[in-house]
């Protein structure tokens, strides 16, 4: 039958259009290993070096090419990515709580909540700084720019718990109640611990997307530059290899920070199973 | 007897649906009682109301002689053990057993030493020694039972409200788990109310039962009472050892489909909740389709179906002229299974005094 | 009627505590108050200082609709707006193209659990890079001396380097695409997975021919799947600036660039009236795609 093709051809393709999604990444990193300062953004490699390397962290004598603003915008966005993963989960948790019991409008609230991930950033950036104005207040990574990310990255923390928060068995909680345990304390001492797994992927998720967020903090961040929008900044001029090599170490970065992820939920896992190991020996 | 819990005129409404249709009761402070119900009868939404996870939509609860209108859950020094028994899945079996005391409001709060020796005691008590530092996951079934029995009575509630507590246990560790409960609540001297869909195990467990049907009180009553003396057929129906006739009321008789019953003059009619006619399984005698019934006796006919044998009786179904089928349990201590022909017809007989009629 | 309002009636009673509304009112006011203020109120700024008079370097509040008339008569913008709707559904069509084979493997054809998480995190790991890194990635693909120029050159398909692919239409297309087509690829992969396999089989039994069996069932059932790709993909080609300002030389200049640059030039009237503009592009766009297939319904 034609499916006993279908199948290796569909296989093929699927490989081609992993090597669509990578190709250009490898390319990039291949490109990061050209020698400096005269070797440029292409083909062929002159000499293999980390001159760029070196440049971006400011340990090769100054040339013409001016090295890439990093140090400072790069605190400045983990700043920003650490506050908007606090406010965003915290406020994801506390909504997605409120939507485990039905209340009157919620189905309002829901899209209001979910707008905030669909609407673009060039939209909301725009608004936000035409509100900025009008006010005259100035706009600021930390103040304007911080709480767009927060719309941004705020649903996904709502989801993420919405999802968790469905599967989560209630009895425990009416358990802690009956036994004398106010609701508050319940929530601290068996329901967050009891979700955490879901808070973590909530933060990871809001972290990230932060980190990466540049197009509401190009409208609303005023004149300190974030990480993404140093880098925006060279779209307008010549690159140079030191954005590639920039390139493949916050891609290094974003996979420690999923190494970390990945050992915290690991970590949790386990100390549920630990027990089960000591009642296997003994 | 003292009261520990006073129910006047509960009512609970899911919508349109009446969960509680006005329920009055006290339970007597020092017993076990168990309440029985078909699922859909408000069993739980009963005890979900005395426990304050949910609020009745008119009436009142009094535990002790105090309102407990408005009273959150946590404030009622009631204790609820469980079907699927609500473990804490991260903490140990001690930590869960200590877990009330631990984290009890403010100033209840007992010192550390005094609630290791709480735990230890209530371990020992529940048979849980040994255990206490595995997980909830790495114990049986019939373990995780006594740690939520455990955790419970260590906070030492006025009242223990166990929903189908051995509902999610396997057969042998569910009887058991019945002498269990019944040894455990003797020692520390707590009333038990035991929700359950098992008659025999509501039976079995009770100083007294009570029965409800579909959101009101059916019958509450001693065991054997309720056994022997169902306050309506629909008590007798859930009891799941009665025949039940319809039919009407007569001149000295109770005339169905079935038949005319003759009535003995003191069972007849005492009782609500009819017209219905009723027989004990264990009280009708099967004989040869020739023998003539007796001055005092109810005789019927009936052709033999099947029957069921179950150790120390015998259960057989025959099927009457109208259709319906009637049941007649043997107990074996008396003779050996009889075998009967099937399809072949037999004489159904009772006792007059032994019928229930139901107007 | 009567089961859906008892199970309502019990999914509601189980999580009820003393005073519900109140507390559930303190959980979900901080997220309602933060994203009317900082989601709703600036939309509605920007469709308030859409009528603003704009004088060359201010606005002042007096209601106009002279930036409106600025927009609907200009070249410019009217061509920046062809050519946002134009990549737009280039893109979409080109992402369903690209996305489709592939969810297709894995969904349907990939019945191993692992083999389709592995292919899948596969799928999503390149997000684990900047989005403007992935974007700038694509110079050193397409340039006259870039990668793909030289591989085809070295199998002397072609003799001259083809100057085409980088800073135009096309490199903004393919980059928008290799970016994009992964939301493509998800939603549908998941849709294919839920196919009972048993149909397919029966289908089969009966004589149906592949091209058959894709049509009448397949593709149907893949429907919703594409719905909420299309509506993922759509929002974020409508919003893009980033990907045209770096591959297209500034040839290509969607409604998002155009925003950019006049708030770079203070322009924010102007700015305003593009982005109402694209709002109302975007919000009829999803309606219309929510009218195809019935989310609720599907899913």
């Amino acid at each position: 039958m034609q499916s006993t093709l279908i199948k290796p051809a569909l296989a093929t393709y699927t490989a081609l259009f992993l090597l669509f999604l990578y190709a250009p990444f490898v390319v990039l990193a291949i490109l990061s290993f050209q020698t400096g300062p005269e070797g440029g953004p292409q083909f062929p490699i002159i000499e293999w070096s980390t001159y760029w390397y070196r440049h971006l962290l400011g340990l090769v004598p100054p040339s013409r090419i001016a090295p890439l603003p990093i140090d400072e915008s790069l605190l400045r966005s983990l700043g920003l990515a650490f506050m908007t993963m606090v406010v965003s989960t915290v406020l994801g948790v506390a909504s997605a709580q409120a939507f485990r019991t039905r209340f009157a409008g919620s189905g309002i609230v829901f899209y209001l909540i979910v707008l905030g991930m669909m609407v673009p950033g060039v939209l909301v950036g725009l608004g936000m700084s035409l509100v900025a104005n009008a006010l005259g207040i100035d706009r600021h990574w930390w103040s304007t720019a911080f709480v767009l990310h927060v719309v941004y990255t705020f649903p996904f923390a709502f989801l993420v718990m919405l999802a968790i928060f469905n599967r989560f068995d209630e009895s425990v909680e009416e358990a802690s109640w009956s036994l004398g345990v106010p609701p508050g304390r319940t929530f601290r001492k068996v329901t967050f611990p009891l979700i955490f797994p879901g808070v973590l992927s909530a933060m990871l998720f809001a972290f990230t997307l932060s980190y990466d967020e540049f197009s509401r903090t190009l409208f609303a961040s005023g004149r300190d530059l974030t990480l993404p929008l140093a880098i925006y900044g060279t779209f307008s001029v010549e690159i140079h290899p030191n954005v590639f090599a920039f390139g493949v170490l916050t891609t290094l970065f974003s996979f420690a920070l999923l190494a970390v992820y990945a050992a915290l939920m690991t970590l949790s896992i386990r100390r549920a199973k630990r027990v089960a190991l000591q009642e296997e020996a003994a | 007897m003292a009261t520990i819990l006073k129910l006047d005129n509960v009512s609970k409404l899911y919508g349109s649906l009446r969960a509680l249709d006005g329920v009055t009761l006290s339970l007597p402070d020092n017993a076990y009682i168990s309440l029985l119900g078909p699922s859909g009868s408000g069993k739980t939404t009963l005890l979900r109301v005395i426990a304050g996870f949910e609020r009745q939509d008119g009436g009142g609860v009094l535990l002790a002689g105090e309102s407990l209108d408005g009273v959150p859950a946590h404030r009622r020094n009631i204790g609820f053990v469980f079907q699927n028994f609500a473990l804490f899945p991260h903490l140990s079996v001690a930590r869960n057993i200590s877990f009330g005391l631990e984290n009890s409001e403010g100033t209840a709060r007992p010192s550390a030493g005094v609630i290791a020796a709480k735990v230890r005691d209530i371990v020992a008590l529940t048979g849980l020694g040994g255990l206490e530092e595995r997980g909830v996951a790495q114990i049986s079934g019939g373990q995780r039972q006594r740690v939520a029995l455990a955790r419970t009575l260590v906070t030492e509630p006025g009242l223990v409200l166990l929903d189908e507590p051995l509902g999610a246990l396997d057969a042998n560790l569910r009887t058991r788990m019945r002498d269990e409960l019944r040894a455990i609540r003797e020692r520390l001297g707590v009333t038990f109310l035991h929700v359950t869909g098992s008659e025999t195990e509501a039976l079995a467990m009770g100083d007294s039962l009570i029965v409800l049907d579909r959101g009101r009180i059916g019958q509450i009553d001693a065991p054997d009472t309720v056994y022997n003396r169902p306050a309506s057929p629909a008590v007798a129906r859930f009891l799941n050892c009665y025949n039940l006739f319809e039919g009407s009321l007569g001149e000295g008789a109770f005339v169905g489909p079935a038949g005319r019953f003759a009535l003995d003059a003191a069972a007849a009619a005492s009782k609500g909740g009819g017209p219905a006619y009723a027989v004990r399984h264990d009280r009708i005698e099967v004989r040869p389709p020739a023998a003539p019934a007796g001055a005092d006796e109810v005789r019927i006919e009936g052709a033999f179906v099947a029957s069921e044998y179950t150790g120390a009786t015998q259960l057989s179904f025959f099927r009457l002229d109208d259709g319906r089928l009637v049941e007649v349990e043997a107990h074996l201590s008396h003779r050996s299974p009889a075998a009967y022909g099937a399809d072949e017809r037999y004489g159904l007989v009772w006792k007059r005094r032994d019928a229930l009629v139901y107007a | 009627m009567t089961m859906t309002a008892l199970s309502d009636g019990l999914a509601e009673a189980r999580i009820e505590q003393p005073k519900p509304q109140r507390t559930t009112l303190w959980l979900v006011l901080p997220g309602v108050l933060w994203m009317t203020l900082f989601l709703v109120l600036p939309m509605l700024m920007m469709v308030y200082v859409s009528f603003w008079t704009q004088t060359t370097f201010a606005i002042t509040p007096v209601l106009t609709t002279k930036s409106w008339v600025n927009f609907f008569s200009s070249d410019t913008y009217l061509t920046a707006l062809w050519t946002t709707i134009r990549i737009w559904l280039t893109v979409l069509a080109a992402t369903l193209l690209v996305g489709y084979p592939t969810a297709l493997f894995v969904g349907l054809f990939v019945r191993n659990k692992t083999l389709q998480t592995v292919l899948l995190v596969l799928c999503v790991i390149p997000f684990w890079t900047s989005f403007l890194i992935r974007v700038l990635a694509w110079r050193p693909m397409l340039g006259k001396e870039g990668a793909i120029n030289l591989v085809l050159q070295g199998l002397h398909l072609t003799s001259a380097p083809i100057e085409a692919l980088l800073f135009s239409e096309l490199s903004v297309v393919i980059g928008m695409t290799q970016i994009y087509c992964v939301f493509m690829v998800g939603p549908i992969a998941f849709m294919l997975g839920r196919i009972d396999p048993n149909v397919l089989e029966a289908a089969r039994d009966l004589g149906a021919g592949f091209g058959r069996i894709f049509r009448t069932i397949i593709l149907p059932l893949s429907m919703p799947g594409v719905v909420v790709g299309a509506i993922f993909v759509s929002v974020m080609v409508l919003g893009e600036f980033a990907t045209s300002a770096a591959l297209s030389g500034r040839k290509v200049n969607l409604l998002g660039n155009i925003i950019v640059t006049q708030v770079g030039s203070l322009k924010w009237a102007f700015a305003a009236v593009v982005g109402v503009v694209l709002t109302v592009i975007m919000g009829v766009v999803v309606a219309a795609l929510l009218r195809v297939v019935d989310l609720r319904k599907e899913l």
